[in-house]
């Protein structure tokens, strides 16, 4: 019968492109929506707007890194490693979070030079990006920094915020999963770091591969979520 | 937001009303004035035709009909959009045409949806400086001034410390263009020297092409794959290395694979078909082709050959009619073209003889005879080929190697060319003779070419270019011997002062040259030579 020869994950991924265009329609209607009622005057109602946006802001961050990661395990995603700049990157990923990130008050900065380019996929990374955002805001007190920089042959990204930083067991796992080259599909938010270790890995140059690294402290105390790319 | 863009007169293309609408109405909060939409390719190609816009948004699934990538190529074809235009493609996800279609037009940026005011606001700022640095080296590229396009990029990668990446790219691409192979190389070797770069280690990989260096060429564009499967460029070239290295097993194989992974390109489609049917696979071949034809359906830019070809393999699989469905097809499709109409009639006439239909097919080759008389000296390449081998199906011999000996000494130093002749007669059981007939060919283009020049050293101008020009009589598609007789003339000139004359038949021979082959180097560093205060001579 036909509907056998349907895959169960292919169905999956269908559905999950379909709720992502769905999805997609409803973020812009939900901005100018905002927006209009910022431009009333109604406070409130832009606030609470706030909340929604950034709610399905996360959904569709996860949406794609469902999709992406389905496409990587059937090695049909198309991986383009190449010159990007990484400031535009941030930039953008930055751009496309700021208003969610006003809502909160929360302050976000950059610091990154103009000139530094390196060899990564740049959809990827900016997946990788928003989804240590989004993490980032719902931990943070208050501001949250995105820094890059290029040390010894590694592109170093860090997202780093003024929370209370990741719990002790996170800490000791997250080691734990790497040194045995797997990863940590545990609690609520694996899929967030999943993905993210799933993408460093794939950058490789030589012998070196990337890395996900997360830490307490830099330059706010708080959580430090620390991507280092060949 | 600057002036420039709120001036920008921009399209909006999507089919989907609900987005056409979010992205107008993020291009008008952006601030721009003129804002035009379009629901499908034809829509948009209609309002591209009717006035110049600075900046298409354009998404690139479209649904039934053109896709976006297809409208960027109509519209560069038809001129309908300048170097100066800025095209973005909207697509909701990745895919591996984006990554590395082996489009020759692509659009200045891709960008994912979701896309906000802000995103799009600041690509925008950011590919109209990026046009502005680059606005000198495209123009030069579409004037096809190669040379002055590499200057102008060495000119940038010196203002520029940090030796930006895509300049260098575009660099290599240009040298590879006008075969400045060293230079290529030790572009390439220098980046891969710090990282496997995949765009750099396929441009190495074709630099041994290019050499004819085929064991090194395969070794490379695999291990571009190897690295990063979804490079499909060097999925190509592998496959052309495969070809060249006479293992044509292997090459379809790669283009198999290649298809899964990115199967809307024509041309790619096209040259699987082209193997898999000299292969004798003909369920592949048939297969492919048809999807050749189907992908540039609603193109205006479609390839006869793969019409032509398909009817040939559908008559292979003793499938007759359907043979003949596709021939008429063809014949309305390319009604215009005569070239093809004579192509059609010669495989008609292989269709009917292989049914037996003697008179049929007799009828159909006098129908290519009739209009091959109409068109001295104008016939295609695969148009001669394809009537040759109709000819030699009835018999026909003598009239077959008369014009294959002239198709070969119109394009003595066109190995590709030799190849399908001599595949050709390979086919009619004739390699021997076919080879031979190459063989002299060649051999009596290159004595006359030989005297010329020897003539041309010894300072007997006049004397070579007699020789050539009558020559180019019995030749009038050889451009080496155009270029040798204007190499003579400009000697001639030289020697004896200019003169009105020989600069009027130097200035039509480079202007034959440039109809036969635009791409054609060494008529155009004549045409600069010869205007020296003019600039670069018309592209």
């Amino acid at each position: 019968m036909a509907q056998d020869d349907i895959s169960f994950t292919d169905l999956i991924a269908s559905s999950i492109h379909d709720m992502k265009n769905s999805l997609n329609v409803q973020i812009s209607e939900l901005e100018k929506i905002s927006d209009q009622c910022k431009k009333v005057g109604d406070l409130q109602a832009y606030e609470d707007l706030g909340g929604v946006i950034y709610q399905a802001n996360r959904m569709n961050s996860n949406l794609i890194q469902l999709l992406s990661l389905y496409k990587l395990d059937k090695a049909i995603y198309p991986v383009d490693i190449a010159e990007c700049s990484i400031a535009e990157l941030i930039g953008d990923v930055l751009l496309q979070n700021r208003s969610v990130m006003d809502f909160k008050k929360i302050e976000l900065s950059m610091d990154c030079s103009d000139d530094c380019v390196w060899y990564v996929d740049r959809d990827l990374v900016a997946g990788v990006l928003l989804n240590a955002l989004n993490n980032a805001y719902q931990y943070t007190q208050d501001k949250i920094r995105v820094t890059a920089q290029i040390k010894d042959g590694w592109l170093e990204l860090r997202i780093e915020d003024n929370g209370k930083g990741y719990p002790p067991f996170m800490l000791r796992d997250e080691a734990a999963a790497a040194a045995k080259g797997v990863s940590f599909l545990t609690g609520s938010t694996g899929l967030g770091f999943y993905f993210s270790s799933q993408v460093a890995r794939m950058h490789k140059n030589g012998d070196r591969q990337g890395m996900l690294i997360i830490e307490n402290g830099g330059a706010y105390g708080g959580g430090c979520f620390v991507v280092r790319l060949p | 937001m600057s002036v420039s863009l709120t001036k920008a007169r921009t399209l909006v293309v999507d089919d989907f009303q609900g987005m056409r609408t979010i992205l107008r109405d993020i291009v008008r909060a952006m601030g721009v004035t003129h804002v035009d939409t379009a629901a499908n390719g034809r829509e948009a190609l209609n309002l591209l035709r009717g006035s110049r816009y600075d900046v298409v948004i354009c998404d690139f699934n479209l649904g039934p009909g053109l896709n976006g990538q297809q409208v960027l190529d109509e519209a560069r074809l038809h001129d309908y959009i300048g170097v100066s235009t800025i095209w973005v493609m909207v697509t909701a996800e990745k895919t591996a045409e984006m990554v590395m279609g082996a489009a020759e037009v692509k659009p200045d940026e891709y960008l994912l949806k979701p896309i906000n005011q802000s995103i799009l606001e600041s690509r925008l700022e950011r590919l109209i400086v990026k046009k502005q640095a680059l606005r000198g080296i495209e123009e030069a590229i579409k004037a096809k001034d190669y040379a002055a396009a590499i200057d102008r990029c060495d000119q940038l990668l010196h203002a520029d410390a940090a030796k930006h990446p895509e300049i260098l790219r575009i660099k290599s691409d240009l040298q590879l263009k006008v075969g400045d192979y060293d230079g290529a190389k030790a572009l390439f070797e220098s980046i891969l020297a710090a990282r496997s770069v995949p765009w750099a280690r396929t441009g190495l990989g074709k630099v041994y092409f290019h050499k004819g260096e085929y064991d090194n060429a395969r070794n490379t564009f695999q291990q571009v794959l190897d690295e990063n499967r979804m490079f499909i460029e060097a999925s190509d070239w592998l496959a052309k290395t495969f070809e060249a290295l006479g293992e044509r097993g292997r090459a379809q194989q790669v283009l198999l694979d290649a298809v899964k992974l990115s199967p809307n390109s024509a041309s790619r489609q096209k040259v699987l078909g082209e193997t898999a049917h000299k292969n004798g696979d003909l369920g592949v071949a048939q297969a492919a082709f048809e999807r050749t034809i189907k992908i540039s359906e609603f193109s205006s830019n479609k390839n006869p050959t793969a019409y032509v070809a398909l009817a040939k393999v559908l008559s292979e699989s003793d499938a007759p009619d359907e043979a003949l469905k596709v021939l008429t097809r063809t014949k309305g499709v390319f009604k215009d073209s005569t070239d093809v109409a004579i192509q059609a009639a010669a495989v008609e006439s292989a269709v009917y003889r292989k049914t037996g239909q003697q008179d049929l097919s007799d009828a159909a080759m006098a129908q290519a005879e009739q209009l091959l008389a109409s068109q001295p000296g104008k016939l295609s390449q695969d148009t001669a080929i394809e009537v040759a081998q109709a000819m030699l199906a009835l018999g026909r011999k003598d009239q077959a190697f008369g014009l294959m000996r002239d198709l070969v000494k119109n394009h003595h130093e066109d190995t590709q060319l030799s190849n399908k002749v001599e595949e050709l007669f390979e086919q009619a059981q004739m390699g021997a003779e076919g080879r031979s007939l190459i063989a002299e060919s060649r051999e009596e283009v290159i004595q006359i070419n030989n005297q010329g020049v020897m003539l041309a050293k010894q300072g007997q101008f006049a004397e070579g270019a007699r020789l050539l020009r009558t020559a180019l009589q019995n030749l009038p598609g050889s451009e080496v011997v155009m270029m040798n007789l204007c190499g003579l003339l400009i000697g001639q000139m030289r020697a004896e002062g200019k003169s009105d004359a020989l600069m009027t038949e130097v200035m039509e021979l480079l202007e034959r040259v440039r109809e036969l082959n635009p791409m054609n180097d060494k008529a155009r560093q004549y045409m600069s030579a010869l205007h020296p205060s003019g600039g670069r001579g018309p592209g």
